[in-house]
C-alpha cells in the first residue's frame, strides 16, 4: 500500500501570550491508503493539532507534510483551500452544519466549489444522503434532526466531493452510545467498502476499537503505534 | 448565482434583524428618492418657466391680497404690454368635503395670447366664449377625474358666497387645453365675468394679472414700468416674470438643493453605521460557520466576497424597495390642488435618481461591508473552530 499521508520531522508551536509552546516535536508518521487510523491521547497531547496539519487547516513550523501526493507545507493559502476541497472530508465533534440550511443544502456546500450543474449536484447530494440513510430527512434543518442524524449529514457533506481522506475530530464525542455506534459503523463501512482512508481523533476506547491502527500521542510525540483488528 | 442560497441563508439567519435593517435602508432611500425627485422637479419647473410673460401681484401680500380689476386697463396701457388676463380664484370642494378643487376665473382669449405654450383648439375657445359657465380643463385633470366635454362640475365654494345666497357653482366642461409638458396641464379655467358677476365679496378684483409682453428681453424694464404706474396707488403691485417670481419664492424657502442634499447626506451617513454594524454583528455571530466554509475549501477571498455580496444584496434590495415606494408616493404627494392650480403637474422620480440611488446603495454597501468582509477574510480556521 502507498502512503497517503507522510510527515517528516514536523514541528508545530503556538504562541500563548508571550510564551511559545511547542505542541508537536519533530514528529514522523506515515498513513497508508485505506487505513482507519485512531489517534488517542490525553488533552493537550497534540492530537487535534496533528489532525489540523494533515487536513491542511494549519501549516507546520518545520518539517514536511505530504498528503495525497501534495507537499502541504509549500502551498499558499488559496492553493491549500483548493486542495482541501478536492482531497479532504472533515467531520467535527459538534457537526458544524450551517443552521439555516436544510440537510441537502448543507451537503451541497462543497459541490458549490465545483463546476457541476445544479442537477448533477442534486443527484450527488441525494446519493450521499441515501448512503448515510437520511434520504427522508433531506429537507430538514439541523435543529430538526437528532445529534446522530446531524453527524450523518456532516459525514455525507464530508463524502460528497469524494475525498482521498476523511478527517474526523471526536466524531462521537457529542453523541449517545447508540448514535455513536451507528456513526462508527458508518465510518467502518466507508473504510472497508469504499476504501476511504480515515483518521479519527477520539478519547473513547470504544470508538478507538473500530480503528485498524491506533496511535497514542503524549506531549507532542507518538508514544505508541499499534495495528489491530477492528471491533 | 449558485452561491445565492448561502447569501440568502445568511440574511435569513436573524430574520427580524435583517427585516429591520431592510426597513431602515428602504426608509432612507424612500427619503432619498422623494427629496431628490422634488429637487429635480423644482429644477425642471424653474427651467420650464417662462420670461415671456409677467405676473402682477399685490405688493402687500403677493398671491393673497386682491387688486382692483381697474388695474387691468392701466397695465394694458404700459408700453410693451400686449395682453392682460385677470386671475380670480374660486376655492372649493368637489363631490366630497375632503376633495379640494380650485377654479380660476380669467379671460381665456387673453391667456391664449399671453401663453404661447398653451394649446386650445379654436372650437373649444369659441365654445368658451359662447358658454358663460363653461370651463376649459387641463388634459391631466380631465384624465384624472375621467371627465369629458359636456360634463357638469359642481363646486362647493369655500371662499365666497353667490348673490343667490348659496355657495354652489355649476360649471360645464366645454373643452380642454394642453401644454408642451402635458403633465402640467392641470388647471381649470372659467370665464372671469361669470364668476365676478355672481360673487358677493371680492367683486371686480383679481388676485394676479398675467401680462403678455412684446419683448422678453425687456421683461424687467416692463415689470418696473408697471410697478411705477401703481407706485402712488393704495394697491401697489409687485411684478416679475414667471421665472424670477418662482426663483424668488424658492429663495424665501432657502437653498432647497442644499437642504435636500444635506438631509440625504445626514441620513446616509447614519445609515452607514447602522448597516456596517448589522453586517459586522452578523459576521461575528457566524465566525464558526465562516471557518467551516473555509475548511470545506472556500478561499479567503471567496469568503470575503460572500460577506460583501451579502451587504450588497441587503443594501441594493432595500434601496430598490425605498426608491420604488418613492416613485409611487411622490406623484401622489404632489398632485394636490395647491400645485395643480399653479399649473405645476405631479412630480416624478426621474431615471437619474434611480441610477444615483443604485450608485449610493452600492457605495454604502461596499463601505459598510468591507470591514466585516476583511475580518472574514483574515479569519483563522483553527482559532475560529476552537472558539479562540
Amino acid at each position: 500500500m502507498a502512503a497517503v499521508v507522510s510527515l517528516q520531522n514536523v514541528v508545530k508551536s503556538y504562541t500563548r501570550g508571550r510564551q511559545r509552546v511547542e505542541v508537536l516535536h519533530s514528529l514522523n508518521l506515515e498513513v497508508q491508503s485505506g487505513e482507519f487510523l485512531g489517534l488517542m491521547g490525553p488533552s493537550g497531547s497534540g492530537k487535534t493539532t496533528l489532525l489540523n496539519l494533515i487536513g491542511g487547516l494549519d501549516k507546520p513550523d518545520e518539517g514536511q507534510i505530504t498528503v495525497a501526493g501534495e507537499r502541504l507545507d509549500r502551498l499558499s493559502g488559496s492553493q491549500m483551500a483548493a486542495w482541501r476541497a478536492r482531497h479532504v472530508g472533515f467531520v467535527f465533534q459538534f457537526y458544524n452544519l450551517l443552521p439555516v440550511l436544510s440537510a441537502e443544502r448543507n451537503v451541497e456546500v462543497p459541490l458549490l466549489l465545483t463546476k457541476l450543474s445544479r442537477a448533477q449536484r442534486r443527484t450527488n447530494v441525494a446519493a450521499a444522503l441515501a448512503l448515510v440513510g437520511l434520504s427522508d430527512r433531506a429537507s430538514h434543518k439541523p435543529t430538526e434532526l437528532s445529534g446522530g442524524q446531524q453527524q450523518r449529514v456532516a459525514i455525507a457533506r464530508a463524502l460528497i466531493a469524494d475525498p482521498t481522506l476523511l478527517v474526523c475530530d471526536e466524531p462521537t464525542g457529542d453523541l449517545d452510545r447508540e448514535s455513536a455506534e451507528e456513526i462508527l459503523q458508518l465510518l467502518t463501512i466507508l473504510n472497508q467498502k469504499q476504501g476511504k482512508t480515515i483518521i479519527m481523533v477520539t478519547h473513547d476506547p470504544r470508538a478507538a476499537a473500530y480503528a485498524t491502527r491506533l496511535l497514542h500521542m503524549d506531549k507532542g510525540t507518538l508514544a505508541r503505534d499499534e495495528s489491530r483488528t477492528t471491533a | 448565482m449558485k452561491y445565492l442560497p448561502l447569501i440568502w441563508a445568511a440574511l435569513r439567519r436573524k430574520p427580524a434583524r435583517s427585516l429591520l435593517t431592510c426597513f431602515s435602508i428602504a426608509t432612507a432611500f424612500f427619503l432619498f428618492g422623494t427629496l431628490q425627485g422634488i429637487n429635480v422637479g423644482i429644477e425642471k419647473i424653474t427651467k420650464l418657466t417662462s420670461v415671456s410673460h409677467l405676473i402682477v401681484m399685490s405688493r402687500v401680500s403677493p398671491g393673497l391680497t386682491p387688486m382692483p380689476l381697474a388695474h387691468e386697463s392701466q397695465i394694458r396701457s404700459v408700453p410693451g404690454v400686449t395682453a392682460v388676463a385677470p386671475f380670480d380664484v374660486l376655492v372649493g370642494t368637489y363631490q366630497r368635503p375632503n376633495n379640494p378643487m380650485i377654479v380660476i376665473g380669467t379671460d381665456l382669449d387673453a391667456m391664449i395670447r399671453i401663453s404661447a405654450d398653451m394649446m386650445v383648439s379654436p372650437q373649444d375657445a369659441a365654445a368658451m366664449r359662447r358658454t358663460r359657465n363653461g370651463v376649459i380643463v387641463g388634459v391631466t385633470t380631465l384624465r384624472q377625474y375621467g371627465w369629458k366635454v359636456g360634463d357638469q362640475i359642481p363646486l362647493h365654494a369655500l371662499n365666497t358666497v353667490r348673490t343667490d345666497g348659496t355657495s354652489d357653482w355649476h360649471f360645464t366642461i366645454v373643452g380642454s387645453y394642453t401644454l408642451q409638458q402635458p403633465d402640467w396641464a392641470t388647471r381649470i379655467f372659467a370665464n372671469y365675468d361669470f364668476i365676478n358677476e355672481a360673487v358677493t365679496t371680492g367683486k371686480n378684483q383679481a388676485i394676479d394679472f398675467y401680462v403678455g409682453i412684446s419683448d422678453p428681453a425687456r421683461s424687467s424694464a416692463i415689470a418696473q414700468a408697471i410697478d411705477d404706474r401703481f407706485a402712488n396707488s393704495p394697491d401697489q403691485t409687485a411684478t416679475a416674470n414667471e421665472k424670477d417670481y418662482l426663483e424668488s419664492t424658492l429663495a424665501q424657502i432657502g437653498n432647497i438643493s442644499f437642504l435636500v442634499n444635506g438631509v440625504v447626506a445626514a441620513v446616509m451617513f447614519t445609515l452607514l453605521f447602522l448597516t456596517s454594524n448589522t453586517i459586522a454583528q452578523s459576521v461575528r455571530e457566524r465566525t464558526s460557520e465562516l471557518a467551516v466554509l473555509k475548511t470545506l475549501g472556500f478561499t479567503d477571498s471567496g469568503v470575503q466576497w460572500l460577506v460583501l455580496t451579502e451587504a450588497l444584496v441587503l443594501g441594493l434590495l432595500s434601496a430598490a424597495i425605498g426608491v420604488a415606494l418613492a416613485s409611487r408616493v411622490l406623484p401622489w404627494m404632489t398632485s394636490g390642488p395647491a400645485l395643480s392650480s399653479q399649473g405645476i403637474g405631479a412630480m416624478h422620480v426621474p431615471g437619474l435618481v434611480y441610477a444615483a440611488g443604485a450608485g449610493v446603495a452600492t457605495l454604502l454597501a461596499l463601505v459598510s461591508g468591507v470591514p466585516p468582509a476583511l475580518r472574514a477574510r483574515r479569519l483563522n480556521i483553527v482559532a475560529a473552530l476552537s472558539g479562540r
